[in-house]
């Protein structure tokens, strides 16, 4: 395991898909908040209404709110490409024959991929949370309140629980042997969150709760429902691993 | 005699359109050079993923030293090397970089990686490359990138599928040497090709495939071995139209 570790970390923290993604999860993100808490602090009152939680309650908890219901959307899109591209390279570049033979097997080398991803992940969900404190300061949102603090914790738990629900994108990179299937599988899954959230049974869809749990400030979604994620995202794993173990290079 | 390095018996995996592989057994002892050789089509590629387990065979087994592959231990596996169709490079890596990957997961010993990977780039006249991100090396140093990283772990069987693609007269040279040292050294090699005349140069067996199967074996020291090539392969595509 160690080996599929390190070679896979050397992969993915040297490529410039994983830096150029890391860019746009963080300061993409952020620097998009900030745009909008820019324009509520100088537009009218009937452009303001259109805000939503930025504009009322508005402040620290309202900002954090924005953004943790931009995270639900435009993180899972980001981490979908970047575990499409993890795990779609592989077929698309022909390295695959060359992880056949080997004294580690692709079960491991797929379950090091994943791990590998979600520590990024967890870089990432800390990063996005430093930058847009930072720029609530820079936008002039003041001192940090400590009811800003729960807004915060969901910020973070809702980019980690994102980039749990992107993995169906690793599966079907796999059983698709190229990015696009998983690209393709990200981008359903956002219209199968939004339509759920639309739909009003978004709470027991776990690709649209972390976003409902965030932007009702844990009300609209209860913690069981929202813990769905976790065995919905080992399955995902599970599917994936044993996808890379009985892989054969038939087509 | 000593059990081959390598053994395949009744191996088939047929395709849609009739390509794939019926019946082929085959053997590679320790020490010699057993090339492949056969038309685009005639099934050396599919052979060399069913050898190391790309594919499952329909029916047929195949075993590393003596050991069937569907449970062949780590053990068997570090001591394989090998390329089929790409070279394992990845373009964001430096050479060196992809060649201690590759190293690590042969299981060689973090200790011993650097100087096996200084030798593999002085082997194959790589040094110059060393730095540069494997993405932005010309197809023929791209290919003996992945060579170099099939052959430095001195592995004891070896699998190589036209090894010589894309490499210019002196690292077609280059890597004939490589193999011939290692076979002398006792590693069993398996080499594919369609260049008849480089074959029959490096190889101790020569067998021909034509359709999915072995139609026969040239001498790679006979005097016009084209000629015995296309005899055994028109004879054999004669007999399967009547």
């Amino acid at each position: 395991m160690i080996a599929a570790l390190s070679t896979e970390a050397d992969k993915f923290f040297r490529s410039r898909v994983t830096l150029a993604t890391t860019v746009m999860q963080t300061l993409g993100i952020g620097i998009l908040l900030g745009s909008m808490l820019l324009a509520v602090q100088r537009a009218d009152a009937q452009t303001i209404a259109k805000f939503g939680a930025l504009a009322n309650p508005g402040g620290w908890p309202g900002y954090l709110t924005s953004s943790s219901q931009v995270t639900a959307v435009a993180a899972l899109l980001g981490f979908g490409v970047v575990l499409s591209w993890l795990f779609g390279r592989e077929f698309a570049d022909g390295t695959i024959t060359g992880l056949f033979a080997l004294p580690v097997g692709r079960g491991t080398l797929a379950l090091a991929k994943v791990g590998i991803f979600f520590a990024w992940a967890v870089i990432v969900s800390i990063g996005l949370v430093v930058a847009l404190v930072g720029l609530g300061f820079v936008f002039g949102l003041g001192a940090l309140p400590m009811s800003a603090w729960p807004a915060i914790a969901r910020q973070l738990i809702v980019t980690l629980l994102t980039a749990l629900l992107a993995l169906p994108a690793a599966w079907v990179a796999t059983l698709g042997r190229g990015l696009l299937p998983g690209i393709g599988t990200t981008i359903g899954t956002v219209v199968l969150a939004q339509v759920a959230a639309i739909g009003g049974f978004g709470a027991w869809v776990p690709f649209a709760a972390p976003g409902l749990w965030a932007i009702s400030g844990g009300l609209a979604v209860s913690p069981g429902q929202l813990m769905l994620v976790v065995p919905v995202s080992a399955a995902f794993i599970t599917l994936t691993v044993l996808a890379w173990r009985r892989l054969q290079l038939d087509r | 005699m000593t059990e081959p390095r390598l053994r395949a018996e009744g191996l088939v995996r047929t395709f849609d359109r009739s390509a794939g592989i019926r019946g082929v057994d085959l053997t590679v002892q320790a020490g010699e050079i057993h090339a492949l050789v056969g038309l685009n089509g005639a099934g050396k590629t599919t052979l060399m993923r069913l050898l190391l387990g790309m594919l499952q065979p329909r029916a047929g087994f195949v075993e590393i030293e003596g050991l069937d592959i569907r449970v062949a231990p780590r053990r068997t596996w570090a001591g394989v090397g090998h390329l089929v169709e790409y070279p394992l490079a990845y373009g964001e890596l430096t050479s060196r970089a992809n060649l201690e990957l590759g190293a690590r997961l042969h299981g060689v010993a973090k200790e011993n990686i650097g100087a096996m990977v200084d030798a593999v780039l002085d082997e194959l006249n790589l040094r110059q490359y060393a730095s540069r991100r494997s993405g932005r090396l010309s197809l023929g140093n791209r290919q003996r990138l992945g060579l170099a990283s099939a052959l430095q772990h001195t592995p004891r069987l070896i699998v190589l599928d036209e090894p010589t693609n894309a490499l210019d007269p002196s690292g077609v040279i280059l890597v004939r040497e490589a193999l011939l040292r290692r076979a002398r050294a006792g590693a069993a090699v398996l080499v594919s090709s369609h260049h008849l005349d480089e074959v029959a140069r490096i190889a101790d067996r020569i067998t021909v495939i034509n359709a999915g199967r072995v139609i026969g074996s040239l001498d790679p020291g006979g005097v016009d071995i084209e000629r015995s090539f296309f005899e055994l392969v028109h004879t054999d595509d004669r007999v399967g139209v009547l």
